[in-house]
């Protein structure tokens, strides 16, 4: 790749200083092709990131809302194909040299640098990414194109070795097994290989859900209880019954959970018992392998969980191992927001542990405790549960409370439970596409009209489909966010009712009800359509409250003028002992409930109404 | 009694060997191979299968078209078809089934228990009717 590939640079730097002198140094010395724009956050580049092409990266990981590998973990997941280059200080080489590792293709520091040398590195960082990605993209084909073959001999020696193409004599039944045994060993190697790649190039897709551990545990024991009964080893599992269920992936922590049980089976002597454990905790779920194996040798232990690393590489071949299993163990658990790791056991052998996040723990999370009481509510039906936590709390500054639903049911669910102003759908969750929940929620009355935003790591897929046309979506929305243009489209609060007891207008002649309404904010009470009509001129009203039995004048004549000062329809609840039956404009139906029964009822009622008043009052204006 | 039809379509010859083999094992299937999407419609049109069996990856027609075609023909679009496949990532597996496919089964596979899995994908009239 030449240098003219290099058009746009993206400099992530929050020091004004720094970025002056690199800017000085690129217009000064002639680098026409290239230029160079600059962004002072993190938050700021990964917006950037999804709007504009850009050829590589320069960071300086020292960012206001990002720092040290954080910071390079969050460009390099922004833009995983981008070649990026760190720009450090002269006593941050140990961050450095941690970058490469980490995805970064160079470094470059500090007060050492001229703009030849930039030009240069930014140069071989592009040229080494390229690289990289011929090399991914050359593992992805190859390992496919081995699984092809694979699938011919290990079958074909699945038949012989099954007899079904007859009895087989023993010398030679003793040499298929190893041609067998292989062959196998070839397949999980291509597959740990292709799971490798996939993670690495951000392509493993991830579906979360509720997963009872100890269920999966003795699913993947099961799986292996013919492998370890090959080398004379029993698996034990502890409490299995135990209430403990995470939020995982399934397909994901099985293969976890498989690697760790293969691990410790293939290191065990025979007759030696593999122990799995679960234990529960309050926020995480931790579950143990333990083996009576040789243990891990001191100068192994931190190159663990690196790809390829095997203690001893004849031992390894000797054990069938890969090479990968705990390297992809290791980046699954940390996907899946959990934890790894080893410890020697007490009397001899090796205890692997997994923390994972508690299912309770993430589903009470659901609920924004955080919040006012006056907030607006929304909801964020989304499977990523950083993504979730990352706009709630930034929603929470601007006075939102924000639950959260992890699936389309879930969204449905909670949806019907609860009235919410505005409702943010990511187009993929686990249990189906957010386009079909949105159709389901669109059916609800009382989600006809309500804001509807979609949250989506590729918007253009649920945008171009047929279906979304009718939806009424308000605006389609690129991972991460924008929040500025979110909060745009979100509902607003009027001035007048924040912080302020809501006022309602009571028309009715009970006093019992005025006294119970009058817990919940400042009531007016009048006890004729005329008095209300007065009212109604004088005094803008968040709610009114209206028997429809009233004797003098029908109920329903006011209806039409239930309007505050700005022309906005007033909600209204119609309260009816005697069940009196309402025929109304369908401009008020949507703002009107009926309560048959107590006051209780009525009280619980009205303050529903209250909670969901912004979304109605503000959508009538527009 | 061979009665229960099973349509595989492969363009690796090979495999089609061992998955004839394998699909034997059961008394009742009997097996017919094409090598191409162009000609499993035609022979599925013709023979009326009980169940196909469809590779993904093939040159000019792949799996997923072979089976929206299947799909237009008033003969072949009450037929199930099962991916054979060594893509099996889960949300491939949701993409063929909501192309229409009954199930997915994935590449290399176990020789010995390969009928069996087919046979757990056939209407419940075929299975009980025959055995």
């Amino acid at each position: 790749m030449s240098a003219k590939l290099i058009k746009e640079i993206l400099l992530i730097e929050d020091n004004p200083g720094d970025v002056r002198l690199l800017q000085e140094m690129f217009n000064e010395h002639g680098a026409h092709d290239t230029e160079m724009t600059h962004v002072d956050c993190m938050s700021a580049a990964e917006k950037h990131l999804v709007e504009h092409a850009v050829d590589i990266i320069l960071l300086d990981p020292g960012l206001p809302d990002a720092q040290g590998l954080g910071a390079i973990r969050r460009a390099h997941a922004a833009a995983p194909r981008l070649p990026l280059v760190v720009l450090t200080c002269l006593d941050d080489e140990t961050v450095a040299e941690q970058a490469l590792q980490e995805g970064a293709q160079d470094y470059l520091i500090k007060g050492q640098i001229e703009v030849r040398g930039i030009l240069r590195a930014l140069r071989y960082a592009a040229e080494r990414k390229r690289l990289e990605r011929l090399k991914d993209e050359f593992v992805s084909t190859v390992s496919h194109e081995l699984r092809t073959p694979l699938t011919s001999i290990s079958g074909s020696l699945g038949l012989l070795m099954g007899n079904a193409a007859g009895d087989l004599p023993k010398p030679m039944a003793r040499l298929l097994a190893i041609a067998h045994t292989n062959s196998q060993r070839l397949v999980r190697l291509v597959d740990d290989i292709l799971d490798i790649e996939k993670m690495q190039a951000g392509r493993m897709v991830f579906n979360f859900s509720r997963v009872n551990v100890g269920q999966l545990v003795t699913q993947a024991i099961e799986a292996n209880r013919g492998f370890a009964e090959g080398y004379g080893v029993r698996i034990r599992l502890e409490a299995p019954r135990i209430a403990a269920d995470v939020r995982a992936d399934p397909d994901r922590l099985l293969q976890v959970v498989t690697n760790l049980l293969s691990n410790a089976i293939k290191f065990s002597p025979a007759d030696h018992e593999v122990v799995v454990a679960i234990e529960k905790g309050t926020e995480m779920v931790r579950f143990t392998v333990r083996d009576h194996g040789p243990g891990i040798p001191i100068d192994f232990k931190p190159l663990i969980f690196e790809k390829f690393a095997q203690a001893d590489a004849g031992d390894a071949r000797k054990k069938g191992g890969t090479g990968l299993g705990l390297s992809i163990v290791k980046q699954i658990v940390d996907r899946l927001g959990g934890e790894v790791g080893f410890a020697d056991a007490p009397d001899g052998g090796t205890i692997f542990h997994v923390q994972l996040p508690c299912w309770d723990h993430v589903a009470s999370l659901a609920i924004d405790r955080e919040a006012k009481p006056d907030a607006l509510r929304l909801l964020l039906c989304e499977d990523d549960l950083d993504t979730a936590l990352t706009l709630r709390q930034q929603l929470g500054q601007v006075g939102f409370a924000t639950n959260f639903a992890y699936s389309a049911g879930d969204g449905l669910a909670c949806a019907e439970a609860a009235q919410y102003q505005a409702i943010l759908v990511d187009i993929q969750l686990p249990d189906g596409d957010g386009i079909s929940l949105i159709t389901r929620l669109r059916a609800l009355p009382q989600y006809r009209d309500t804001p509807i935003i979609v949250v989506s790591a590729d918007t253009s897929r649920g945008r171009d489909d047929l279906r979304s046309s009718k939806l009424n979506v308000l605006d389609w929305l690129n991972k991460p966010v924008d929040f500025e243009r979110l909060v745009r489209l979100l509902p607003k609060r009027t001035v007048h009712d924040a912080n302020k007891r809501p006022r309602i207008l009571h028309v009715d002649e009970d006093n019992a009800v005025a006294r119970a309404l009058g817990e919940i904010g400042d009531v007016v009470t009048v006890k004729s359509i005329e008095e209300a009509q007065r009212a109604l001129k004088a005094d803008d009203f968040d709610l009114a409250v209206l028997d429809v039995t009233l004797a003098k004048g029908a109920g329903p004549d006011l209806l039409p003028e239930l309007r505050d000062s700005r022309g906005n329809v007033i909600p209204v609840v119609v309260f009816s002992t005697r069940g009196a039956n309402l025929a109304t404009d369908p401009q008020h139906k949507a703002a009107l409930a009926k309560s048959h029964t107590s006051i209780d009822s009525l009280v619980a009622t009205v303050r529903d109404r209250l909670a969901s008043r912004p979304a109605n009052v503000s959508r009538e204006v527009v | 009694m061979s009665d229960i039809r099973i349509l595989l379509v492969d363009d690796e010859p090979d495999i089609r060997e061992v998955v004839d083999v394998s699909l034997g094992l059961d008394r009742e299937f009997s097996t017919r191979a094409c090598a191409s999407g162009a000609d499993a419609l035609a022979t599925a049109a013709e023979w009326s299968p009980s169940l196909i069996l469809l590779d993904v990856m093939m040159p000019l027609m792949d799996g997923p078209t072979t089976l929206a075609n299947l799909r237009k023909n008033p003969r072949t679009a009450h037929i199930p078809v099962v991916f054979l496949t060594a893509r099996t990532q889960s949300a491939e597996i949701e993409q063929y089934i909501s192309l229409g496919a009954q199930g997915v089964l994935s590449k290399p596979f176990d020789p010995m228990t390969l009928a069996a899995s087919v046979r757990s994908y056939l209407p419940a009239s075929v299975a009980h009717h025959v055995s």
